[in-house]
This record gives C-alpha cells, structure tokens and sequence, in this order.
C-alpha cells in the first residue's frame, strides 16, 4: 500500500520527470544502436559522407581545359595569343586546326572544349590600326567550361590590347606617361572578399556539409519512428509502457540522445571536415556553436514532428530522398536567395535546413558573428519553438491513439 | 511453354497492380514526386539568368562622373544597385549579412584623379561564397568600368585631334565575339533541369524498383509472389515491374515535353532521340534496382544503396562540374552510372545537335546496363523462395 502511495506522490516531482527522461534517452539509444540502418544513418552518413564529397570536388577550379586553335593570320599577334591562353592555368591548347569544320568535328568528339578562331584579316587590320576581332566558340555542357574559358580568353586579349593601345599611341606621337594614362585611365581591381580563390568545392561542399548533418538526422528520426510503428502491437508510435502517462518525457528523452550524438557531428563535420581539406573555415567557434544550437534543435523536432506521419520504416527514404536536392536549391546558395520567388522563399524557409546553410556559410565562409546571421539564428529559435509544439501535439494524438487502441483491445 | 510464360507475366501484372493501389507511397513516389519536380524546377528557375542582384555602393567621390558610372551601371542585367554606404566597413558588414553580394568602391577626388592623368583605381569587393551570383555581379561591374574607362579615352583622343575612324581602334584594340555553343542565353534552367529531371526519374524509379520486390522478402510474401508467376523470376520481374516501367516512361516523356516543347531548351535534332534516352534510362535504373536488392536482399539496405546511388548520379553526369576534372578514381567510376550516359546523348543530340553516330555507344552502354540482372539472378530467387534474410 504505502509503495503505491509513495509512486503516486512520487510521480509528479522533478525527479521523477527526470527519471522519465532518463528512461526514454536509454531507450532510444538502445534501439538506435540495435538497427543497423539506424547506426548507417547516425554514425556512417555524417562520417563518410563529407568524406566522399569532398573528395569528389578536390580540384576547385578547371585546370587545362583542352581547347582548339584556327589560326587563319599564321601572324606574329596570333602566335602571342596562343602563348597568353597557354600560359593561363585553366587553359590548354590541345591542337591547331586548319579549318573551323574541323576544329568542330574535335569539338563533337569532346576531344577540346572550346575554339578560338583568328581570322585572315586580323594582319590587315592590326597595321592599319583598326578595331579587329576574334571569335570564340565554347562549349556550354557544364557552366564551369563557359566560365572558365570566357574569363581565361577575356583576360589574354585585354592584356594584349592593352600592349596594343600604348604602340598606336606611341604611332600618334602620344608617348611616355601620357600614353599609359589614356590606354589605362581607371583600371579596376577585383577582389574577392569571401573564398577567396573563386574556388568551386569552397562554394558548393559548405551548403552540402549542413544538408549531409540534416538529411541524416531526419532520416535516422523518422526511420525509428517508422520501425518502432511497425514492430508496434497496435502500429501506433509511442508505446504505452514508454510514455508513462508524460509525453514531454518522451519527448525530451529522445531529442537529447539525438542533440548529444550530432553535437559530436557538428563538431566533426562542420569543424574537422573543412580543416582537413582546406575549405573555408574563418567563422569563431562560439558564434558557429550558437548558431548549432537552435539548428539541432530545429532540425530535430521538425524530424520528430514528420515522423508522427511515417507508417514504415522505408518511407522516409523513398519519398524524402530526392527532396535533398530540392533543398539545397532552396537554401538560396547556388540560385542567389535574392532571386527566388516569393513563394518559393516562404516555403524555403519552413526548412531549418535553409538558415542552417544560410548561417553557416554567413559564419564559417564569411566570418560574420551571429549578430549578422540574425536572421537565420532568429529564424531557427522560432522554428525550435514552433516545431516543439507540433511535436507535441503530434505525440498526444498518437498517445490517445494507443490509448483508444488499448481500450478496443481490453473490451474485446 | 510461350503461352504459360506470358499468362505468368498478365498474373504477376494484375497482382501488382492491386498492391499498387493498396497503399498510398507507389502514387507519391512516382506521380507524385515527379510533378512536385515538375513544377518546382520549371517554376524556380523561370528568369532563366538570377537578374538584378543586390548589390552596394561606397562613393567617396560623389562627382557626377561617378554618378553617371553608377547609373550605367544600374542598367546592366545582373545587378541592382540597393543600398549606398558611407564606408568601407558599412559594406562590408551589409556583405556579411547577405544583404548584397559586392559592392563598388569609389574614393574621394576619384574623377580629379582621372582628369589629372594619376589613375585611380576603381575596386570591386565581391562575395564569391555565392559564386554565381558574385561571378555575375563581377561581370557586369567590370565591364561597365571599361565601358566607362572608354568614354574617358574618347573623350581625351577627341581633345588631342585624334580622329574617330582611329580612336575604336585605340578604345579596344581587338574585341571577341563569344559564342556559347547550343546555349546561346546562357540559360541556368537549361544547364540544370536537362540533368536533374532526369536524376530525379532515376531516382524514383531506382526507389520503386527496389521497394516493389524488397517489400515481398521484407513482409515474407515473395514466396506467393513467386508461385503466382509459375515460379520463373522472369516472369515475376518482368509482370512486377511493367506497371513501374510504363509510368516511369510516360512521366520521363513528359519531361522532355516540357523542356524541349514548352520552355524551349536547346534541342538541335529531333525529339525522338531525348525519348529514346529517357526509355533507355528507365530500364537501366530498373536493371540497376534489381541488381541493388539481389546483392542486398533486405529491403532497407537496397533502398539507401538506391538513395545513395541516384543522388551521386548528379555529381556523376557533369553538369555541374566537368567529369574530365574530376579526380582519377571518380572520373572512371561515373562509366557506372548511366546518368552519365545520358548526359553525353544529351550534350549530343539535344545541345549540339551532331550526328547521332557519335552517340551510338553510349546508347549501347545504356542498353547494356539492362543485362545487369543476371549477375544476381540465382542470387535473387533463392532470396525470394527461401525468404531467409533478415527482414530489417
């Protein structure tokens, strides 16, 4: 009698909340560590994942990006130009060709990227000092071969013109000083604040590394969720003897075993990673763990909020998998934020994904402090809070619907 | 002995059927997930080039030869000139915020310098952690400077008698005529869409092909499955996933309706051999399926190696970086996915319009990908009739 009393009392105290807590973070550790696909997703998937990516997108930039030469002026200019675009880093001629039609044929076998086709005339109109012009045909498959072979061509020719002004100034008698003014009278400098070597892994892997930390998470959540439903007697999500009448310790017991292992991820994935394979890494420590925070825990009960829905232990994954690269596209870093359409915005922020991408890159690739990335730190302690109560609610109705279930069965 | 085989096939065909309708996923993730993409992907890159991007200003100068830079410049097509700060460290801060992705800076007495002949340097600040963005702001900053800086050249050559039939040939000496081959806008949405509709119907097809036959050894029925198609795997696999094969291609078909008919991407030969790919790519992805779940006969591992497999497959096409610049290793490993394939036929039918000779084996290498089955044949019926793997 007096034990029954005592458990009664007992039932409301801190303690025993905690013990509850306590209860549902061992058992969901337990489970976790028991499936394999559980473990595949928590520990391998943020372990190798960044691993492979970053090794796919070691080269940052082209290098000796093969490209064609019609050369119909044989001239001392054409010579000089083909030295310039040879002597650039990304490009590489791989071989002259005597006509256009057979530059191309090279060009369908993807044998060269690009043509630069000097014409007969340009001779003629170099010594009469008129305005010539040379043609450059490239290969737009990928956009990093248009870039690349339309800068790297920009910037021969613009130095070589600039040689070019100062000698026909000099045939005008303008000379010295004077001449260098007017072929030059503004130059411009463009620097490059944040990633700094233009560099294409050092814009893309960042945004990859936070989506790889929220995919995984998600996924491992709503993959327990799905199989602790179907190995469930009566297929509903939280069972009977777990929530012991509490759903606040159900909850917290399991988003703290979820918040504790990827707070060891954060650390690896968003700090080592970026490390190791020299991307950019300039953001304060503090500032990027207090930007963590709130995204762990949006993450999470937006996972745990979805999982209330998922009736299979497969179903995320089928229906969710190709949403990654939905997402990476709304976290507005690829396709500028600012150009998204309105309505695209608004659902992209829904996803604590977006502002996790947004702040991180805001912190880590710009050194900005959270003070900048107010937006996205704001954003994310809503979506915490907001995601909370879904889950929550989520959690009741399946609690009432075990309940109900229960009392079916007992009828019976 | 034909005749039993292709009653097998109806059998197995009509069972599927009703396990399609029974639950809700084989709809999502397959009409459903496709027409979400649809709709996203021709919606999201509409302006075809991220127009009028944010961008800043610091002017020092405040002369109206900068402000009358600054005006040209507001007319160019990437960039929008929204906020003017008063220093550097304004900027720069608006930059980290995200506000703008460069900004110009302008310093004091910069027009005196000009007419002095002391050169003053325009500078530029860009933020190429958005690269895209920050390559096309940069661009268009730069250009307007030379534009500018040839307005000056003009103007001083005029002043010391040079005549205009020489003064284009002083400006800029030698111009290029850039031609983008197949793109000729420089087109984002044909850059992406052209490859990520098609990983997400190979991703999807990939999914379901795994799902439709993991889920009979996961809920212990493949043994029914396979009795109802006389016992030949042929005729089970063939039966179960018909159904798969013809919404798969009518939603790929679909596709390259869109792209090539609707938004009018590139399509420089006929039509005919966009749909030819995308059918071949389909059974490949089926065959690739198969093989997934006849290596791994437990329904969740099949469907991550599925996951993992179709999302490379973006990486492994090209388009977003050229395959030829990948490291070694990886550069050979994309020969396996026939995403990669199919960007080739892509870049050469539909982009370049060459002869389709040339394409010739990658459409081989396609068909190809469809004899993957047989290594996990055995493999895969000893999987289905004794049903001893795990089922998670």
């Amino acid at each position: 009698m007096n034990d029954i009393k005592d458990k009664n009392l007992s039932q409301n105290s801190v303690i025993a909340v905690l013990n509850g807590v306590w209860h549902n973070f061992i058992h969901e550790l337990k489970t976790a560590f028991r499936d394999r696909g559980v473990v595949i997703m928590f520990i391998l998937g943020p372990l190798i994942y960044p691993l492979l990516y970053q090794s796919m997108y070691l080269n940052e930039a082209l290098v000796d990006v093969p490209i064609g030469i019609v050369d119909n002026s044989h001239s001392s200019f054409s010579h000089e130009l083909v030295r310039n675009l040879d002597a650039t880093e990304s490009l590489k001629t791989y071989s002259y060709y005597a006509s256009l039609s057979d530059a191309q044929h090279a060009f369908e076998q993807r044998e060269i990227h690009g043509i630069v086709y000097i014409p007969k005339d340009i001779n003629y109109k170099l010594s009469r000092a008129e305005q010539a012009t040379i043609s450059v045909y490239c290969d737009v498959s990928s956009f990093m071969y248009y870039r690349t072979i339309y800068q790297s061509c920009n910037y021969s020719i613009l130095s070589m013109n600039k040689k070019i002004q100062i000698q026909r100034l000099n045939a005008l008698g303008i000379v010295g000083e004077s001449a260098t003014s007017i072929a030059d009278p503004m130059p411009y400098q463009n620097i490059s604040l944040y990633n700094r070597g233009v560099g294409f892994a050092s814009f893309l892997l960042p945004s990859i590394l936070v989506l790889i930390l929220f995919q995984t998470l998600f996924f491992g959540i709503t993959m327990l969720a799905g199989t602790s439903r179907e190995e469930n007697k009566f297929h509903v999500l939280v069972s009977a003897n777990a929530h012991r009448g509490g759903i606040f310790r159900v909850i917290c017991g399991k988003s703290a075993f979820y918040f504790l292992i990827y707070s060891v991820w954060i650390f690896y994935v968003l700090g080592i990673v970026p490390q190791i394979f020299n991307m950019p890494h300039i953001g304060n420590p503090v500032d990027l763990i207090k930007l963590m925070i709130p995204f762990l825990l949006a993450t999470i009960f937006f996972s745990m909020t979805i999982s209330a829905f998922i009736p299979n232990r497969e179903t995320s994954m089928i229906l969710f998998m190709f949403f990654s690269v939905i997402l990476l596209f709304l976290s507005g870093i690829v396709w500028p934020q600012s150009n998204i359409n309105g309505y695209w915005r608004l659902f992209a922020w829904i996803f604590p994904s977006t502002h996790g991408v947004q702040g991180y890159i805001k912190i880590n690739t710009m050194g900005a402090d959270v003070q900048h990335a107010s937006f996205e730190y704001i954003s994310l302690w809503v979506q915490t809070a907001f995601y909370f109560v879904t889950t929550s609610i989520a959690y009741r109705w399946q609690i009432r619907k075990t309940s109900r279930k229960q009392l079916v069965e007992s009828d019976r | 002995m034909l005749h039993s085989l292709f009653l097998a096939i109806k059998r197995t065909f009509q069972r599927e059927l009703r396990r399609f309708v029974s639950r809700p996923i084989y709809l999502l993730a397959s009409v459903g997930v496709m027409a979400f993409c649809f709709i996203f992907f021709l919606t999201f890159f509409d302006e075809g080039q991220p127009e009028k991007m944010p961008i800043g200003v610091v002017d020092l100068d405040n002369s109206s030869f900068s402000r009358q830079y600054l005006r040209n410049l507001q007319t160019t097509q990437h960039v929008d000139i929204t906020q003017h700060f008063a220093s550097f460290k304004d900027a720069r801060e608006a930059m980290q915020r995200g506000t703008i992705y460069a900004f110009v800076y302008i310093e004091s007495d910069f027009y005196r310098q000009v007419i002095t002949n002391r050169r003053p340097t325009l500078t530029f600040y860009v933020n190429n952690a958005y690269l895209v963005a920050g390559s096309l702001a940069a661009k268009d900053m730069s250009y307007m400077s030379l534009m500018t800086a040839g307005g000056v050249q003009r103007q001083v050559l005029r002043a010391k008698g040079v005549g205009d039939s020489q003064i284009m040939g002083i400006v800029q000496p030698i111009t290029i005529d850039m031609h983008s081959i197949g793109n000729p806008w420089i087109n984002y949405g044909t850059y992406l869409l052209n490859v990520l509709l098609p990983v997400m119907l190979q991703l999807m097809t990939l999914m379901l092909t795994v799902f439709s036959i993991g889920i009979e050894l996961k809920e212990r029925t493949s043994m029914e499955w396979m009795n109802n198609a006389d016992n030949s795997l042929f005729a089970a696999l063939m039966g179960k996933l018909m159904p798969y094969t013809i919404i798969f291609t009518i939603l790929g078909l679909i596709g390259n309706l869109l792209l090539y008919k609707y938004m009018h991407f590139p399509l420089n030969s006929s039509i005919g051999w966009m749909f030819l790919a995308t059918i071949l790519l389909v059974l490949a992805a089926q065959a690739l399926g198969i093989l997934f779940i006849g290596l791994l006969p437990v329904l969740r591992d099949g469907i991550t190696v599925a996951g993992i497999f179709g999302t490379l497959s973006i990486t492994a096409a090209g388009a977003t970086f050229p395959v030829e610049q990948l490291p070694y290793f990886f550069r050979e490993l994309t020969m396996a996915f026939p995403m990669r394939h199919y960007f080739l036929i892509y870049v050469n039918q539909a982009l370049n319009g060459v002869d389709v000779s040339l394409s010739l084996t990658k459409y081989l290498i396609l068909v190809g990908f469809t004899l993957l089955p047989l290594f996990v044949y055995k493999r895969l019926k000893k999987a289905a009739i004794k049903m001893n793997y795990p089922i998670k």
